[in-house]
């Protein structure tokens, strides 16, 4: 399988008044082509930073460091502003969470689709207005023609985020990155645009980057699932086996604390994950879980666990240290 | 004991939208006609996408908003029949992000010991205890106390406000998304809290909310709203095992559980809904 992007030890810093806030501790991501990687965490976790840091959009004086940030043979971080512009739009594509305030108010949606292909592809305006009603049209919006004179304002939240969908596949990128592109939409609204990223990535054979915090969305659309933990990834395994044998005790608690209609007693006790997240500020000592962690044990204070194999395969890794050592004695 | 702890009958708020200076307003029923009834200690359900009305209904409930028609009974007396103050010691509210509901510039101990203050309960010692009391009560830690809403992660923000919401021993609470801003691990927290709560306080909830998972978790009876009404109501059972609208049916398969192996669920025509309500 090709891979499309190759992501090596990547670390993002911003600094603080207090002190360099580390957001993303190193991580190792790679994106296969036509693939659907989510990438799953609670807020403050760097899913997003992640995300950004990908597209190149952080602010300058964040600091984005890599060993390897390779997009299909080519090094991202050597390219120069321009040349990353050309890549950014054209090649990798953004869906933003917020269909509210992501398109901009001023400009018409025609003007907005057609902006980056005429740029990036030298079309004419009548050519890049075909492509934009084509593709309007597949997102499933009502009347394509008329609403490329009309405004942001005047279309509801779902018919927005179809046009953001629209837009993002514009230029046919080989990967989109979708940061919680349905969070603030109802679920019924929910469930059709997760319908149609998973039809049109399929179609088009596009990789899809799609970061959300909600198991639910993972399970449904997800070929590969990458759990971040304060800025690093703490499990990755492919759908079916994160979520039948989930290895990592915050997955585990991420999982047991989602009331599951059918399956969980109505009214029983869920389990939570007690504590808060670590500060990002500085080094962290140890497991980053651990002071939450209820199977942590004397080691887990100060040896930091890294991504191992578990049970030997390379498909399913898991930062932890008591859970390396079991997969280690089931090997044996 | 009065019979219902909360009842509304027929009530509507209708607003007036503005099409220019000289048109036509559109008129436009966010409340239609709504008629619920929760008995004490019970926990209602109220579900629905959004601008459905969810909100708005919260609000008149609370006070907040004043009706187009209709009433609303807390305790079996209509709330306007006697002052706001007095209202506020029966209901109260839990608001869906703890972010922007809680004073930035007051201490923690500020924001809970308010309501002790407004109705001039006991005096300044008596108030610091019952705010040590209540913090205990939902789980945060004295030592936040002279805090500032800033320092406080979302969960205890949450908690801040439920302590709030409980120190005037109100007997109904009303939680609008009361956990749909705060992340799953501590969505877990807080609506255990709110189990315990109500099981050793006694309380009556409307809870209102679109995550449909926490919902069955939590309540015994369900409405469903739609575009300003409600469509289907009953029992958990009635509406999770079997929901009659269609509706409701496409608000119960659209939920997303962690479970791979089904797949993304069918897209459901909006017009079998629309036509049936």
């Amino acid at each position: 399988m090709k891979r499309i992007l190759d992501v090596k030890n990547l670390q993002v810093s911003l600094p603080t008044p207090n002190g360099d806030l580390r957001a993303v501790r190193g991580i190792d991501l790679h994106v296969n082509k036509g693939e659907m990687l989510c990438i799953v965490g609670e807020s403050g976790c760097g899913k997003s930073m992640t995300s950004m840091a990908l597209m190149g959009l952080l602010p300058k004086r964040a600091e984005v460091t890599a060993e390897a940030m390779q997009f299909d043979g080519m090094d991202l971080l050597s390219l120069s502003k321009k040349e990353r512009n050309q890549v950014r739009g054209m090649r990798m594509s953004m869906i933003f969470q917020e269909p509210m305030t992501s398109l901009n108010p001023s400009y018409t949606l025609g003007n907005q689709l057609c902006e980056g292909i005429i740029k990036h592809k030298g079309l004419s305006k009548d050519e890049a207005k075909k492509r934009a009603v084509y593709l309007l049209e597949r997102a499933g919006v009502p009347y394509p023609e008329k609403r490329l004179d009309q405004y942001p304002h005047q279309l509801s939240g779902g018919l927005r985020q179809r046009v953001m969908i629209a837009m993002a596949l514009m230029c046919e990128p080989d990967l989109i990155i979708a940061d919680e592109p349905t969070t603030a939409l109802d679920v019924t609204i929910q469930a059709q645009i997760l319908r149609l990223i998973r039809e049109l990535q399929q179609e088009f054979g596009t990789a899809v980057i799609f970061i959300t915090h909600d198991l639910g969305v993972v399970a449904r659309i997800a070929d590969r699932v990458a759990v971040m933990y304060a800025g690093q990834v703490v499990e990755t395994a492919s759908a079916q086996d994160l979520f039948s044998d989930p290895q990592h005790p915050y997955t585990k608690g991420l999982l047991n604390c989602i009331p599951v209609p059918g399956k969980t007693l109505p009214g029983s006790h869920l389990e939570s994950i007690p504590g808060v997240v670590p500060s990002l500020i500085g080094e962290l000592k140890g497991c980053a879980f651990e002071n939450r962690c209820s199977a942590s044990i004397g080691e887990c204070c100060y040896r930091s666990p890294s991504l191992e194999n578990h049970l030997g395969s390379e498909n399913h890794q898991v930062r932890c240290s008591i859970a390396t050592a079991s997969s280690c004695r089931e090997a044996v | 004991m009065s019979e219902y702890a909360l009842e509304l009958s027929n009530l509507s708020r209708h607003f007036y939208l503005k099409n220019g200076a000289f048109k036509e307003p559109t008129l436009l029923k966010a409340v239609d006609g709504i008629s619920l009834r929760i008995r004490p200690g019970e926990t209602l359900g109220l579900v629905g996408e959004s601008g459905c009305g969810k909100s708005t209904l919260a609000k008149m409930i609370l006070g907040l908003l004043e009706p187009t028609n209709g009433d609303v009974l807390i305790n079996d007396k209509a709330r306007g029949s006697s002052s706001r103050l007095l209202m506020s010691r029966q209901l109260q509210p839990i608001f869906q992000d703890p972010y922007s509901s809680l004073n930035p510039r007051k201490t923690i101990e500020q924001i809970i010991r308010l309501p002790l203050q407004l109705h001039k309960i006991g005096d300044a010692k008596s108030q610091q205890k019952a705010v040590k009391d209540i913090s205990d009560l939902v789980g945060l830690p004295e030592r936040l106390l002279k805090n500032y809403p800033g320092q406080l992660s979302g969960g205890q923000r949450q908690r801040v406000a439920i302590a709030r919401a409980l120190i005037l021993k109100p007997s109904i609470l009303v939680c609008d998304e009361p956990t749909s801003a705060l992340d799953v691990s501590v969505q877990a927290q807080i609506l255990n809290l709110l189990m315990d709560l109500k099981k050793e306080l006694g309380l009556t909830y409307l809870f209102i909310s679109h995550n449909l998972g926490v919902v069955e978790h939590l309540v015994d009876r369900v409405a469903v709203m739609y575009r300003g009404k409600i469509v289907e109501q009953g029992t958990r059972e009635q509406i999770f095992q079997n929901a009659q609208h269609p509706y409701t049916q496409a608000l119960l398969s659209s939920v997303l559980t962690p479970e791979p192996a089904l797949g993304l669920p069918e897209v459901l025509d909006s017009s079998a809904w629309d036509k049936a309500s």
